[in-house]
C-alpha cells in the first residue's frame, strides 16, 4: 500500500513536470519517473520480505528478493546518466522556454540590473 | 542421407555460382545444369522406394529442440512430384540461360536462381511446419531479387510482388503457428492427420481460410492474379522458372499439401472451385487482349493456375490425379513456351504479335516446338495437355454439392478451355503465321534451341506413353487423398462425356481462332473497370498516408505533445483492464509498516515542492529531498546497496544540477492555466493508475523460483556473499556489460553534444552588496573550509572508495557504489576549487569510460578459459602469511564498472563546469571572474 502510494505521486508529480515547457522540467519529471519505476520494480520482489540479501548476516528464508534489487542498482545509475545527458541538453538552449525566464522571484532584480 | 545432401549441394552450387561465373560468364549455365540433372539423378535413386509405397524416405535433424522444431525433410510421391520440376526444369532453364544471356557477367541471376530452386527443393519436402514457412518465405525474397535485378523499371513490380506474397506469407505464418498451438507439434505430417481438423471446425476454417490466402498470393489467384503479369519485368529464363516450375507451383504445392486435412471442407471446396474457375475464365480473356508475347503467356499461367486450382478443390481421386498430369502437363508446355518467346526476341527483335509474322519460313524448328507446346496448352491430342485436361474435364463433373454444381462446373471449365484454345493458336499464327517480312533471320544455334526442345518434344512423347505416368500419379493420389487409389490416365477412354467436352472445345476454339479479326474487335475494351496494380498503388500510399496520419498526432516540435502520449495510451489501457475487471491474489504477508507512512509523507511534500516551485533552484532542492527519500525507501526494503547507490547519484545528480543551473534563469519560464490544468488531470490520472497497478499486481506472490534460487545457492556458485553483487557480476553479467556500455555511451554522447554546441555562458554572479569586502565575497577566501577540509577527505575518499569497491562481493559496496564514491571526491575537489580554471580534474576522462568498457570486455574474453564470455574464473592465491586469498575474475570486471562510471562523472564535471560560452563565441573579460576557459582547451 505505501510503495503503491508512493510510486503514484512519484508518477504524477513526474508526468505534471514532463508536460510542462522547458528542458529543465522535463529532465526533474524524468528523475522522479525514474524513481517511480525503481521503486515499482523493487515492489514486485516483494515487500513482505524486508532483510538485506547479504548471507553472511541474514538467512535465506526471510531475505528480501535481490533480483529486482540487481536490476535497480543498474537502472539509478543508468538513469543518472540520462538525467546528465538531458541536464546538458537544457544547457545548450540558445532561444527557448528555458533561457527566458519567468517574471522575477525575489532578488532577479537585482540581477538584471547589475 | 541423399534430401539433405541435395539440399547442401543446391546451396554449395548457389555460393559457387559466382566464382564460377568469373571464369564463365553467362556459361555457366551449362555446369550448373548438368549438377541439376545430377542431382535429380540422385533424388531418383530414391523414387523406386517412393513409388512402391514402402515408404518415404526421410531425414531428422533437431533444430530448435527445447520447442520441439526439427529440420524434418520426407519425400513422399507428392515432394517427389516438385521436385522433379525443379531439378529437372530448372536444368532446362539454366542450360537455356547458357545462350539467352549476353556475354558478360550474370553471376548474381545464377546463385539466386540456384538458391531459388534451393528454396523450391526444401519447401516441397518440409516435414515440419515451421520450416515450410522459412523456405516458404525464401523463395518470395528471391523472386524479389530475381525481378528487381533487371533494372529500373522492374524495382515498382518487385515491390508489389514483394508485398503481396509476404502478405501472403503472414497469412501462412499465422496458420503455422494456429496449427502449433491446436495440435502440439510441427511436425507435418502428423498435424495432417490430427483429429482437430474434424473436432474443431473454428481451427479448421481458420487454417483452411489462411491456407487459401497463402497460396492464392502466391498462386496469383483472383484477386492476386495481378501480379504476375506485373512480373514480367523479369528478365525471360527467370518468367520460364517463375511460371513453370517454381513460385507460383509452391501454392499449387501447398493447396495439394493440405488436402488430406482439407478437401471435405465447404469454404474450402467453394473457394477453390469459385474463385479457380473465375480466374480461369478471366486469365483466358485477357491473354486473347494481349500483344505481348510474353504478356499473353503470363495471362496463361493465370489462367492454367486457376483450372489446377479449381480442379484441386473438387478433391476426388479422379481430380487429384488430373492435378497431378495437368501440373506436369503445364510445366513442360509453359517452359518451352517462355524459352522460345525468349528466343523470337533474341532473334526478331521484339515479342508483340503485331509486329512479327510469318517466322515459320525462315525459323521451321522454332515455330514446329512452340506448335508442339501450344498444342499442348491447347488440349489437342495425343499430347500431354490433351490427356491432363480431358481428365480434368471428367473430375469436374463430380464436383462436390447439389446435382446442378457438377454440370456448371463442367460448363465452365469448358469455356475457359475453349478460350484457352483460342490463345494458344492465336500465340502460335502471330509469331508464325502470315506473310515473312523479315527474310533475312534464320533459326538459333542449336543449344539456343535445345532446352526448349527437350520439353516440347518431351510433352508429346508424355501424351504418347501417359500410362507409365501411373505410378507418379498413384501416389500423389494416395498422398493428398489418403486411400490408395489406382489411376488410369489414357489417351483414349472410350465414349465419355469428357470425351464429349473435348471435342465441343477443339470444335469452339477452332471457330473461335477462326474468327480471330471478330473476337479482338470483341475483346478490344477493358474488361474491368479497375486494374490490379493501380488498386495496390492506391491501398500502398493509402496505407503510408494513414501512418503519416497517425505519426502526425505526436509529431511536433514541443516535447509535451509526444511526452504526454504515452500516459495518455497507459491511462486508456488501464481503463479498459479495469472495465474488464482483475483477478488480484493475496499477499503473502502485510508489506506496509508503520514507518513508511513517513517516507510517503516525505514523497508527497517532495513532489508537491517540485510541482509548484517557480524558481529552478528550489525545484531541484524538492527534487533532492524526494532523491533522498527513495534512497531511505530501498535501506528499509533491505536493498543496502540500491540505497547506497540512490544515494550517492542523488548527491551528483544535484552538483551537475547546479552546474547548468546557474547558466539559466532563477525562475521558469510560467505556463498558462489551461495548460497547467490539462497538466494536473493528466498527472492525476497516471498518478492513479500507476498507484492502483502497482498495488494490485505486484509482490502479491512467494518469492519466485530466480530469487530462491540465487538466495540459496549464490554463495556456493560464486563465493560472493553479497547477492546482489554476484548478480551483477557474476549472474548476470552481460546485463552489466551492456549497462556499462550504454553509461559510456551516454558520457561520449553528452561530450559530443558539448563539442558541437557550447554551453550558455553562466549568468553573472549576483553581488551581495551587503558581503561587499568581505571573505564571502571572495570566491578564493569563502572556499577556504571546503579546501581545507577536502585536502584531508581527499584520501580518505580514495581509500574508502578502494575499500567499497573489494569488498563489493561480500559486503555493500562493488564497483558502482565505490565508483559513486570517488565521483563524489572529485565532486568535492571540484566544488572546493576558487576559480572555475583551476575546477577541472585532470583525467583523461574518454580514456576512463573506454578503459572501462575495455577491462570488463577483456574479462569477458578470459571467461572463456572457464567455457564462455564472462564466465568468472576463480584463482586460489596462497598467501605468505598462510592461508589463501581467493581471487575472483568478477573482481576485475568491477573494476571496469568503477573505470566507466568514473569515467562518466568525471566528464559531466568537467564539461559541465568552467565557464565555457559557445566555441568560438563571445570574446569573454578576464580579471574579475578569472574565466576564459574555451571548450577547446578543455577536452586535454
Amino acid at each position: 500500500m505505501t510503495l503503491a502510494i508512493s510510486v503514484g505521486l512519484l508518477v504524477a508529480g513526474g508526468v505534471y513536470l514532463v508536460v510542462q515547457r522547458g528542458m529543465v522540467r522535463i529532465t526533474f519529471g524524468f528523475v522522479l519517473l525514474g524513481h517511480a519505476v525503481n521503486l515499482l520494480l523493487v515492489s514486485g520482489g516483494g515487500a513482505f520480505r524486508r532483510e538485506a540479501p547479504l548471507m553472511s548476516e541474514t538467512d535465506a528464508s526471510v531475505a528480501a528478493d535481490p533480483l529486482p534489487q540487481a536490476f535497480v542498482l543498474t537502472a539509478i545509475v543508468i538513469a543518472f546518466a540520462i538525467t546528465v545527458y538531458m541536464l546538458t541538453l537544457a544547457g545548450v538552449g540558445k532561444r527557448d522556454d528555458d533561457t527566458r525566464g519567468g517574471p522575477a522571484v525575489s532578488g532577479e532584480k537585482d540581477e538584471e540590473k547589475a | 542421407m541423399v534430401l539433405p545432401l541435395v539440399l547442401a549441394a543446391l546451396t554449395a552450387l548457389a555460393l559457387a555460382a559466382p566464382p564460377l561465373d568469373r571464369f564463365l560468364g553467362r556459361s555457366t549455365g551449362w555446369p550448373l545444369a548438368a549438377a541439376f540433372l545430377g542431382l535429380a539423378a540422385l533424388v531418383a535413386t530414391r523414387a523406386p522406394e517412393v513409388l512402391s509405397g514402402a515408404g518415404a524416405p526421410s531425414f531428422d535433424a533437431p533444430w530448435m529442440p527445447a520447442v520441439g522444431v526439427g529440420f524434418h525433410l520426407r519425400l513422399d510421391g507428392l515432394a517427389l512430384l516438385f521436385v522433379s520440376l525443379v531439378l529437372v526444369v530448372g536444368a532446362l532453364v539454366m542450360a537455356y540461360s547458357a545462350s539467352y544471356f549476353s556475354h558478360g557477367r550474370h553471376g548474381d541471376f545464377y546463385l539466386l536462381m540456384t538458391l531459388f530452386a534451393a528454396a523450391m527443393f526444401g519447401l516441397v519436402l518440409a516435414d515440419d511446419v515451421v520450416l515450410l514457412f522459412v523456405f516458404w518465405e525464401i523463395t518470395t525474397i528471391c523472386s524479389f531479387f530475381l525481378i528487381g535485378r533487371s533494372g529500373l523499371s522492374a524495382s515498382r513490380p518487385a515491390v508489389r510482388t514483394l508485398i503481396l506474397t509476404a502478405a501472403g506469407g503472414l497469412a501462412l505464418l499465422t496458420a503455422v503457428v494456429l496449427m502449433w498451438v491446436t495440435t502440439g507439434t510441427t511436425r507435418l505430417s502428423v498435424i495432417l492427420e490430427h483429429s482437430a481438423w474434424t473436432d474443431d471446425p473454428a481451427f479448421a476454417t481458420a487454417v483452411a481460410v489462411l491456407v487459401i490466402l497463402a497460396a492464392f498470393t502466391k498462386s496469383a489467384q483472383f484477386p492476386f492474379h495481378y501480379w504476375l503479369p506485373d512480373a514480367m519485368a523479369a528478365s525471360t529464363p527467370v518468367s520460364a522458372y517463375l511460371h513453370a516450375a517454381a513460385m507460383v507451383k509452391a501454392g499449387i504445392y501447398l493447396l495439394m499439401r493440405f488436402s488430406p486435412a482439407l478437401a471435405d471442407h465447404a469454404v474450402w471446396q467453394t473457394a477453390l472451385i469459385g474463385f479457380g474457375l473465375v480466374t480461369a475464365v478471366l486469365g483466358a480473356l485477357f491473354a486473347l487482349q494481349r500483344h505481348d508475347l510474353k504478356e499473353l503467356l503470363a495471362y496463361s499461367t493465370v489462367s492454367q493456375l486457376g483450372f489446377l486450382v479449381a480442379i484441386i478443390g473438387v478433391g476426388t481421386p479422379a481430380a487429384m490425379a488430373a492435378a497431378t498430369a495437368h501440373t506436369l502437363a503445364h510445366a513442360l508446355f509453359k517452359a518451352t513456351l517462355f524459352m522460345l518467346v525468349g528466343v523470337v526476341d533474341r532473334e526478331a527483335g521484339s515479342r508483340d504479335i503485331r509486329k512479327l509474322t510469318g517466322l515459320r519460313r525462315v525459323m521451321p524448328v522454332t515455330a514446329t516446338l512452340t506448335g508442339l507446346a501450344a498444342l499442348s496448352m491447347a488440349g489437342v491430342p495425343p499430347l500431354l495437355g490433351f490427356v491432363s485436361k480431358e481428365s480434368m474435364f471428367g473430375a469436374f463433373l463430380d464436383a462436390p454439392g447439389p446435382g446442378w454444381v457438377g454440370p456448371v462446373v463442367g460448363g465452365v471449365a469448358v469455356v475457359g478451355a475453349i478460350l484457352t484454345f483460342a490463345y494458344s493458336f492465336r500465340l502460335v499464327y502471330g509469331a508464325f503465321g502470315g506473310p515473312t517480312e523479315q527474310s533475312h533471320l534464320r533459326e538459333p544455334k542449336a543449344a539456343f534451341l535445345f532446352p526448349a526442345a527437350v520439353a516440347s518434344v518431351a510433352g508429346l512423347v508424355l501424351g504418347l506413353v501417359v500410362p507409365l505416368l501411373n505410378p507418379l500419379v498413384d501416389r500423389v493420389v494416395t498422398d493428398t487423398w489418403g486411400l490408395v487409389h489406382d489411376s488410369d490416365l489414357a489417351l483414349w477412354h472410350g465414349f465419355s462425356t469428357a470425351l464429349g467436352m473435348s471435342v465441343v472445345v477443339l470444335g469452339a476454339g477452332t471457330v473461335l481462332f477462326l474468327r480471330r479479326a471478330w473476337l479482338d474487335r470483341v475483346l478490344d475494351r477493358s474488361l474491368f473497370p479497375v486494374r490490379g496494380t493501380e488498386v495496390f498503388e492506391r491501398l500502398y500510399r493509402g496505407t503510408i498516408a494513414l501512418g503519416a496520419r497517425v505519426g502526425d498526432l505526436t509529431r511536433s516540435d514541443s516535447p509535451a505533445q509526444h511526452l504526454a502520449m504515452p500516459f495518455v495510451l497507459l491511462a486508456v489501457l488501464a481503463s479498459v483492464a479495469l472495465s474488464a475487471g482483475l483477478a488480484v491474489g493475496d499477499f503473502p504477508a502485510p508489506v506496509s509498516r508503520p514507518m513508511d507512512w513517513v517516507l510517503v509523507a516525505l514523497i508527497a511534500a517532495s513532489v508537491l515542492g517540485a510541482v509548484v516551485a517557480r524558481s529552478r533552484l528550489a525545484a531541484l532542492g524538492s527534487i533532492g529531498v524526494g532523491g533522498f527519500t527513495v534512497a531511505l525507501w530501498f535501506f528499509t526494503l533491505g536493498a543496502p546497496d540500491v540505497g547506497l547507490t540512490q544515494l550517492l547519484v542523488e548527491v551528483l545528480t544535484v552538483v551537475v544540477a547546479v552546474l547548468v543551473l546557474r547558466r539559466l534563469p532563477r525562475s521558469f519560464h510560467p505556463t498558462g492555466r489551461v495548460r497547467r490544468a490539462a497538466a494536473a488531470v493528466l498527472a492525476i490520472v497516471a498518478g492513479g493508475v500507476a498507484a492502483l497497478a502497482t498495488y494490485t499486481m505486484t509482490g502479491r506472490r512467494e518469492l519466485s523460483p530466480a530469487a530462491d534460487y540465487f538466495l540459496t545457492e549464490a554463495e556456493n556458485e560464486t563465493g560472493g556473499t553479497n547477492v546482489v553483487n554476484t548478480i551483477l557480476v557474476d549472474f548476470r553479467a552481460l546485463d552489466t556489460l551492456g549497462e556499462l556500455t550504454v553509461l559510456g555511451i551516454a558520457g561520449l554522447v553528452i561530450v559530443a553534444v558539448l563539442n558541437a554546441n557550447g554551453l550558455l555562458p553562466n549568468r553573472q554572479p549576483t553581488a551581495i552588496h551587503r558581503f561587499a569586502g568581505s571573505p564571502i565575497d571572495s570566491p578564493t577566501d569563502a572556499t577556504i573550509l571546503f579546501r581545507t577540509v577536502g585536502r584531508w577527505l581527499a584520501p580518505l575518499v580514495i581509500l574508502l572508495s578502494a575499500y567499497l569497491l573489494l569488498r563489493g562481493h561480500y559486503e555493500p559496496g562493488g564497483g558502482f557504489i565505490s565508483a559513486l564514491v570517488g565521483g563524489a571526491g572529485f565532486a568535492l575537489a571540484y566544488l572546493s576549487a576558487p576559480s572555475s580554471d583551476r575546477a577541472p580534474i585532470r583525467w583523461p576522462y574518454i580514456a576512463l569510460i573506454a578503459s572501462g568498457v575495455g577491462v570488463a570486455v577483456l574479462t569477458g574474453v578470459a571467461g572463456y578459459l572457464e567455457g564462455s564470455f564472462l564466465r568468472p574464473v576463480h584463482l586460489d592465491i596462497p598467501l605468505p602469511w598462510g592461508g589463501e586469498y581467493h581471487f575472483t575474475s568478477a573482481l576485475v570486471f568491477d573494476v571496469g564498472v568503477y573505470l566507466a562510471v568514473i569515467g562518466v562523472v568525471v566528464t559531466a564535471l568537467n564539461r559541465l563546469g568552467g565557464d565555457s560560452g559557445p566555441p568560438g563565441g563571445m570574446p569573454r573579460s578576464r580579471g574579475a571572474s578569472r574565466s576564459g576557459r574555451s571548450a577547446g582547451k578543455e577536452t586535454r
